[in-house]
């Protein structure tokens, strides 16, 4: 019993959930940058998969795997311009809109691998261009080293760097500063001059953006295939790990790092033939009891707040 | 002294009401200008048009010589024109910093924020005017005199020299208050101008150079304040409308039906929250809160109606102690209450009329057996009020959305009263109503007090206080300042206690 | 509904079916020939009809779940997640218990159901009314939580022993009776439009339900009368939970006969779309349900018959309801009033 848990939480873990946790995080960060401005967009599943679906192609097609990263961005933008539109200027339900282009993804992709690519459940071929993995020669040697700094895929790294670009640019540059204030208090920044409208089209255009490139990661990075729905609920896990962390990209990181983790041991768990099923729920329940304890203290204090038995502040 | 803002012949229309008809205001350059009115007066929505906020239907504004049919924000903000909102506009997660640079960023490079020029041009607004903030505070931390400051650096950090405030010692202690002045008249021996929009009649005598009066949208009249007297403006203010003449006789008075006993309740604000209130109503009495709105009147009401928390004290009535008891409760032992906010409280708008008029009654025998509804009885009830109360539309199966303010009053008020309630507790009743349903909810007020019924009136509506009221008191900063018997009352002594006029403030 | 929301609705969808007939014209097939499949394939023949009816059930209870908790003001996107707890309930009493006539034994199945369903959406409810939790991250994170859960149960303690990630299969006495076979339609067509009737008379008729329309107009309003609005809410919630396990019921007990691990494409997401298209109007969603159900019925023997893939229609079913969920897309004229300055002080 002891080896087969030393086998399960070895070192070799950390790679894999760094892995795993990747098409989470790419997705976080797609969510993070509209949850900033006040805009829930759960359709970050969907914008993946076609995504996703289109690196395939374009890399099939063109046996470029940077035109391939590039369309997918492309066709993640043009995506969320549809959810821009319906959302904010026709009104739409945010959820129902990113619920309804999840649908359309499925649906959508399924039918175009059917009619462009000729197969059905999923596409492989040897003229897939995948994303390169990094390989750092002398490393190979020390497979301790190997196995925690070697043999990612580029964006396994790139999705890090990414978590700080964000946060610098949410928090240290003007346009940041905009796009949270409009998120926080559209009233505020309505009376500041800015125009709201302009700024919530923005995040959503780089939302799909960054949706565009996580499902790319996902078809040629973490995987050299295309498979129908081959999101899985990634997209939604992203949406999740964006809520533990409060819209905080690196906080969000962590929140995608911990849903990686889960992953990885419930793989190796359900390797052994042991349920998984516990440990891929925790993610969840620690995300419902963070939201729910941080909460709570906030109605302490303004109630305290309120309370005519205060003393007058001085001030 | 030029005017550097003049505002001519404005009108401003809403859905159902006209807010501003014939607005008038001038500003000269270094001066403090103080704009008054009651609530609904015009004021408010004068200011936000001067900020580009609302565009006025007509009329002209022209500031430092250029005229306009409106502003917008931006235009209003290049002008120099800042506006520090009775509703702060700050971002509570971000920092005193983030929040007054916002939209303004000194910049780096491309988008990088220069923080460093951003406080160095900070802390020259906080020396030379005495604006006292920590810039590093988030926004949530800090006090309400602080956020104040902030809004006002604001403006400045904007490059405004005309600076609206709407309100600003509504949320301040009276030491606060003084240090507004103090760099209100800073600003001033620096040549900005200042427009404030407050009802607090003594600090206005004490800190403006003139002050203009609105009143149901119009102005009524401009003054140099060293050349008026605070009972002059009051009467400007308030004003002598339609006396609707109430036969009040001296009333047959019974025992103490209603005791609050040094009642603490809490406050959306720190000036509405009730420390320590006292006051008997006896049955067949009607007896009048008196005060502008916001001093704790909506606080004490939904203590009484079980709508919010009694944090000590105690509230008797009939005998029983029913301090924090539930609304249904409350309901149940003789209280009825006819609420300050029909549309929030009083009645659910997309209901219809007959689903409004039970509302308090549905799971009475009368109108349900079980749990099912009986129809034919709650149309009965509802059509017999609807004649009774002559409530237009009369088709009790319309949604209440569209009625008229007096019409949709009304049904809260017949529903209210056809209850045998021993004590009905009336907030604002008449406001927002047409000139006929005024009178007849008041004749109804009247009417049921002659049958035993004790009735809490409250209503910032002196004349409306004085007409119906049996006896008198006045609420200010969440206490009660005073009670009088109607014959003593006049509004001159009122409109001074209810702003404060008596109470010996500390300078 | 509003006219207006008819119009659009009718609008999109012909606007959408118009897209797919270009995209079929475009694939080398009869875009007539096709939709006439498509109507074929959904009414026409015991199967077929059987089959629409087979996939409207699940829909209407989801949709009516939706639309129960849009009248208490609470998104409840969890309805996924109550019915897989329903169904596990239901499974679970139709498994255990061998010696029941089917008089007690289903209405005791169902009932379960719909408790586990309307236990687990008590905290969604309750995490909002007293610790102002948004309802739309705990219920969607629950969703996930539900399905683990019982997937956890099904491949171990309550497992079929077979190779498949399914539970036993339930007794006899616990199966909803087919009533169009082949198809796999059954009688909890009967038990869903009468949920929808005890609904309809449940908010319309009944105090219950004055209580529930008034906590989600008008939540000040309903503590001034004197309703307890925490406990509406939460009753609500619990209802709405109920009628999701119902639905997962319902597929255990009418089509599968057990219960499989992952058996709903997303039930409960259509509908909550479709009850967002009938702005949670119940008959409106009844209505909508089963014109969704019979497109999905349609595809099926659509691309039987011409090939024209299945997916083709679920495409079109999205683009349906993404331009039925725009407000104002097919109004030509519009007042270009400022709608902030009328927000600002009529609010």
């Amino acid at each position: 019993m002891l080896d087969r848990i030393a086998s399960i939480f070895d070192y070799t873990l950390i790679h894999a959930t760094i892995r795993s946790s990747t098409p989470i995080l790419l997705a976080a960060l797609s969510a993070v940058i509209t949850q900033q401005a006040n805009i829930l967009n759960v359709g970050v599943e969907g914008i993946m998969l076609f995504g996703a679906f289109t690196a395939v192609c374009v890399s099939f097609f063109t046996g470029s795997w940077i035109l391939a990263v590039l369309a997918a961005m492309a066709v993640g933008v043009l995506v969320s311009t549809i959810i821009g539109f319906a959302h904010l200027k026709y009104k739409a339900d945010v959820f129902a809109v990113g619920t309804v282009i999840n649908m359309l993804a499925i649906a959508l992709t399924r039918f175009l691998l059917n009619t462009i690519l000729k197969s059905s459940g999923s596409f492989y071929s040897a003229e897939i261009v995948p994303i390169p993995t990094i390989n750092i020669r002398f490393l190979e040697k020390i497979p301790v080293l190997d196995s925690l700094f070697n043999k990612y895929s580029l964006f396994e790294v790139l999705g890090i760097v990414i978590v700080f670009i964000l946060w610098y640019a949410l928090y240290k540059t003007v346009w940041g500063l905009r796009i949270r204030s409009v998120g926080l208090n559209p009233m505020a920044a309505e009376t500041a001059g800015l125009n709201v409208f302009k700024a919530k089209f923005q995040v959503i255009l780089i939302s799909g953006m960054l949706g565009g490139m996580a499902g790319a990661h996902l078809s040629l990075g973490y995987s050299k295939l295309f498979a129908e729905n081959m999101t899985n609920g990634r997209g939604f896990m992203g949406v999740a790990a964006m809520f533990f962390g409060g819209a905080n990209p690196v906080f969000a990181w962590i929140g995608s790092l911990i849903f990686g983790l889960a992953d990885s041991i419930g793989a190796r768990l359900q390797a052994y033939g042991l349920p998984s099923q516990f440990i891929l729920m925790i993610p969840y329940i620690a995300t419902i009891a963070i939201l729910t304890i941080s909460l709570a203290s906030r109605i302490r204090q303004e109630r305290k707040q309120k309370s005519s038995l205060n003393n007058l502040p001085n001030n | 002294m030029d005017k550097i803002v003049e505002m001519k012949n404005i009108t401003k229309e809403f859905p159902g009401v006209k807010a501003v008809d014939g607005g008038q205001f001038d500003l000269n350059q270094g001066e403090i200008h103080a704009l008054i009115g009651e609530n609904g007066a015009g004021k408010s929505t004068m200011m936000k048009m001067l900020y580009g906020l609302y565009t006025p239907d007509s009329g002209t504004i022209t500031v430092k010589g250029q005229e306009y049919g409106g502003l917008t924000t931006r235009e209003a903000i290049d002008l120099g024109i800042g506006m520090v909102h009775q509703e702060f506009m700050l971002v509570e997660e971000m920092t005193v910093l983030e929040n007054i640079i916002l939209g303004f960023e000194p910049k780096k490079s491309r988008n990088r924020i220069d923080f460093k020029k951003a406080i160095e041009k900070i802390e020259h607004y906080i020396e030379n005017y005495g604006l006292d903030i920590q810039l590093n505070k988030k926004v949530r931390d800090i006090s309400v005199g602080e956020a104040q400051r902030v809004e006002i650096i604001k403006t400045l950090y904007r490059g405004a020299d005309i600076l609206i405030l709407d309100e600003p010692t509504a949320v301040l202690t009276p030491q606060e208050t003084e240090k507004l002045f103090e760099i209100f008249k800073n600003l001033r021996d620096d040549n900005k101008s200042i427009i404030f929009i407050s009802h607090k009649l003594n600090e206005i005598m004490e800190i403006s150079d003139r002050i203009t009066v609105m009143r149901h949208g119009k102005h009524v009249g401009t003054v140099n304040t060293e050349d008026t007297t605070i009972p002059e403006i009051a009467k400007m203010m308030v004003g002598r409308e339609v006396f609707l003449n109430i036969e009040r006789k001296k009333p047959e008075v019974g025992e103490v039906l209603l005791s609050v006993e040094d009642v603490y309740v809490p406050g959306e604000r720190e000036l509405s929250k009730i420390k320590g209130i006292s006051f008997k109503l006896h049955r067949g009495e009607i007896l009048g809160v008196a005060g502008v709105d916001g001093n704790g009147q909506s606080e004490i009401v939904e203590a009484i109606t079980g709508l919010r928390k009694v944090e000590k004290g105690d509230i008797i009535f009939k005998g029983k102690s029913i301090k924090n008891l539930s609304p249904a409760q409350i309901r149940k032992l003789g209280i009825s209450h006819i609420p300050e906010d029909r549309n929030k409280r009083g009645l659910n708008r997309p209901f219809t009329i007959k689903e409004n008029l039970i509302a308090d009654k549905f799971q009475d025998k009368e109108f349900s057996k079980g749990i099912v509804l009986n129809e034919k009885k709650i149309k009965e009830f509802a059509e017999e009020l609807v004649k009774k109360f002559d409530i237009r539309p009369s088709d009790v199966n319309l949604s209440a959305e569209n009625l008229s303010g007096g019409n949709a009053q009304k049904i809260v008020v017949a529903r209210e009263i056809s209850n045998d309630a021993d004590l009905i507790i009336a907030s604002q009743p008449t406001r927002g109503v047409d000139i006929g349903s005024i009178e007849s909810i008041r004749k109804i007020l009247n009417d049921i007090k002659k049958k035993g019924v004790g009735i809490l009136l409250v209503s910032a509506d002196l004349q409306e206080i004085l007409s119906l009221s049996d006896r008198i008191a006045v609420m200010y900063e969440g206490r009660i300042t005073g009670i009088l018997d109607n014959e003593e009352a006049t509004e001159e002594n009122l409109g001074l206690l209810m702003t404060g006029g008596y109470l010996n403030e500390k300078v | 509904m509003k006219k207006s929301n008819y119009i659009n609705a009718i609008l999109s969808i012909l606007v959408a079916l118009i897209i797919g007939g270009i995209v079929v014209a475009f694939m080398g097939h009869n875009p007539l020939e096709a939709f006439a499949q498509l109507f074929r394939g959904a009414f026409v023949g015991k199967f077929n009809f059987g089959t629409t009816l087979e996939k409207f059930v699940p829909l209407l209870l989801a949709g009516l779940a939706f639309a129960v908790s849009s009248k208490i003001a609470v998104f409840n996107v969890g309805v996924e997640g109550q019915l897989y707890l329903g169904a596990m309930a239901a499974a679970w009493v139709g498994f255990t218990f061998s010696n029941l006539s089917k008089v007690v034994h289903i209405p005791l199945a169902i009932l379960a159901g719909m408790l586990a369903g309307a236990l687990f959406a008590a905290i969604p409810a309750i995490l909002k009314v007293y610790f102002r939790v948004n309802e739309v991250l705990t219920t969607m994170l629950l969703n996930y939580v539900a399905q683990y859960l019982t997937s956890y149960l099904v491949n171990n303690p309550f497992s079929g022993g077979t190779g498949v990630a399914q539970s036993p299969p339930i007794y006899e006495s616990a199966i909803l009776t087919r009533i169009m076979p082949p198809s796999r339609a059954n009688t909890g067509l009967f038990i869903a439009l009468g949920m929808l009737v005890f609904i309809y008379w449940l908010f319309y008729k009944t105090t219950v339900g004055y209580k529930l329309r008034s906590v989600g107009l008008n939540r000040d309003f309903t503590d001034y009368i004197g309703v307890n609005s925490r406990k509406a809410i939460i009753l609500g919630m619990m209802l709405s939970g109920a009628i999701g396990g119902l639905a997962g019921a319902i597929e255990v007990m009418g089509i599968h006969h057990s219960f499989l691990d992952n058996f709903s494409s997303g039930i409960g997401f259509d509908g909550m779309l479709a009850a967002l298209i009938a702005k949670s109007d119940f008959g409106m969603v009844a209505i909508i349900s089963f014109f969704i159900a019979s497109l999905k019925s349609g595809a099926l023997a659509m691309e039987r018959y011409t090939g024209v893939p299945k997916s083709l229609i679920d495409a079109i079913i999205a683009v349906f309801i993404l331009f039925a969920t725009m407000e104002g897309l097919f109004q030509l004229k519009r007042r270009m009033k400022s709608k902030k300055e009328v927000d600002e002080h009529v609010g």
